[in-house]
């Protein structure tokens, strides 16, 4: 043993400097944010609660209900019943999603090829039964205007999950005699 | 008769000021290290979580008191009642400003010593009542802790009384109105200091309640009010321990005689050098691991005994000459 591994033994110099390291946090600001007093912004793009686009021309979803979401999503969560409209549209009759099966993936943001889902930034929702976390359609597209209201819904597509200057509307269908020419 | 009467209200009130303290050093303890480890201990309760203490007190008051089937009762009983009862009566003796002591007796360090063993019967009994693993293995760490570290206690402190030529606190005091004894026994203050965070079983050696290993050690089976009265002992114990420490090294009530400093009243400065201690007990707490057992044994046995032994030796020689 040195001269100098003694002295630092006798003497607790390992410990002494443990000691001031915790006596300087002492004195340093803490990092608690008083939560439901005071919250943190959320980053943009964050992964919360689902919402299904609401076209603004329209009025009504932008989804077209190809299935491309729920084909992609992991924990199979979303579930979409399609049915045959007049002019032999497809309509979506209902899209659900179990929330509290949802792992927040946003693979069904990134495959809609319209847009049509979302992830929003809200993220502090409870409940006390699991009917309350059973998405349907309607609520969905209510959870659009709540937490993606005015501009902030586009900007969140454009931003996110699509180059700029990306038209996001819903493609017009081609007409009968178009499709036969092409 | 009236003496008597007067005698009893100073002890009502040294009891109820003992438990306040008791209740707010939970909170300045949580505040501090929250601080340390930066977060910002309790909150809600009151402004900056002022009334913790109380609700705490309130929620334990109120809680169910299980008793486990398999448990000794008697002793489970009064397990925790003589920890508080030998951590309070402690501060009979101890002199909190010039002429204030409840007991000016002639053995007061005795008195502490020996006080500070029965709260460790409170553990081991509490610990054995309990019929559980836990609590005996904290039970029994206890008292192999208490016994060791008791013994350089007492021997730190013998210098003190050699140099005091006293074992009356108040003389002890009076001994150091021109040096305190820290200056000039270093050494039996550090083995003390060490020795009573020991005794009062806190981190670094709280290994008889160890919650990494042991769930609550002595405590695993104590709930409600039961708990809450080993509790008090601990906090107890920790200002009895600090009021010695402050007593028998940091001049008790005696602060600096320059000017305006010298018009403080002595309780003021006393109160000071207890709460000094304290906080390095929450300092510790907060820097240091726990130690093995085997550690504990060896530092106690091989390096805080000789240190308390060379230290007697070497204030007796320097007396001698």
């Amino acid at each position: 043993m040195t001269v100098n591994e003694l002295i630092k033994k006798v003497f607790f110099i390992e410990i002494l400097q443990g000691l001031a390291l915790t006596l300087k946090h002492l004195f340093k600001p803490a990092v608690t944010i008083q939560y439901p007093a005071e919250r943190k912004e959320p980053f943009a793009g964050s992964r919360g609660l689902h919402a299904l686009v609401r076209d603004s021309g329209t009025g009504r979803e932008k989804c077209v209900g190809c299935g491309l979401c729920a084909a992609m999503c992991p924990s199979q969560c979303i579930h979409i019943y399609t049915s045959e409209g007049d002019d032999h549209k497809k309509v979506v009759d209902r899209y659900e999603i179990e929330v509290l099966r949802c792992v927040y993936c946003a693979f069904c943001v990134e495959a809609c090829p319209y847009g049509a889902i979302v992830l929003t930034d809200h993220f502090e929702y409870s409940g006390y039964s699991r009917e309350e976390f059973y998405y349907t359609k309607e609520r969905l597209l209510e959870n659009w205007d709540k937490y993606m209201a005015g501009n902030k819904g586009k900007e969140y597509l454009e931003r996110f999950w699509r180059p700029r200057a990306v038209d996001f509307a819903t493609p017009a269908p081609a007409k009968k005699e178009e499709r036969a020419k092409q | 008769m009236p003496e008597t009467l007067w005698t009893v209200l100073k002890v009502f009130i040294v009891v109820n000021v003992v438990m306040l303290h008791v209740a707010y050093v939970v909170y300045f303890e949580r505040k501090v290290i929250g601080h340390m480890q930066a977060r910002l201990g309790p909150m809600r309760v009151g402004w900056h979580g002022l009334l913790q203490p109380i609700a705490d007190g309130i929620k334990l008051f109120f809680k169910e008191d299980i008793i486990p089937s398999s448990a000794d009762k008697p002793v489970f009983y009064i397990a925790p009642v003589i920890g508080v009862i030998a951590a309070i009566a402690s501060f009979a003796v101890i002199p909190m400003w010039e002429g204030f002591s409840l007991a000016n007796i002639n053995i007061g360090i005795l008195y502490l010593l020996a006080l500070s063993s029965i709260g460790s019967y409170s553990i081991i009994l509490g610990g054995w009542a309990s019929n559980s693993k836990y609590s005996f293995l904290g039970g029994l760490r206890s008292s192999a802790q208490v016994i060791s570290y008791e013994i350089a206690m007492g021997m730190s402190l013998v210098g003190v009384m050699m140099l005091s030529g006293s074992a009356n606190l108040t003389d002890i005091v009076n001994a150091q109105s021109q040096t305190w004894f820290i200056v000039s026994q270093p050494v039996a203050f550090f083995v003390f200091l060490m020795a009573a965070v020991a005794e009062t079983n806190r981190t670094p050696f709280d290994l008889p309640e160890a919650e990494t290993e042991l769930v609550a050690g002595y405590a695993t089976e104590y709930s409600g009010f039961r708990y809450g009265l080993f509790f008090m002992a601990e906090y107890a114990g920790m200002f009895a321990m600090s009021a010695v420490a402050t007593v028998c090294f940091f001049g008790g009530w005696k602060g600096p005689d320059v000017w305006f400093l010298a018009s403080i009243p002595g309780v003021v400065w006393f109160l000071l050098k207890i709460y000094g201690f304290i906080f390095f007990y929450f300092w510790i707490r907060a820097t240091l691991p726990r130690y093995r057992y085997d550690q504990l044994m060896g530092l106690g046995w091989k390096l805080f005994i000789p240190l308390a032994l060379a230290n007697i030796i070497f204030t007796g020689l320097i007396k001698l000459l």
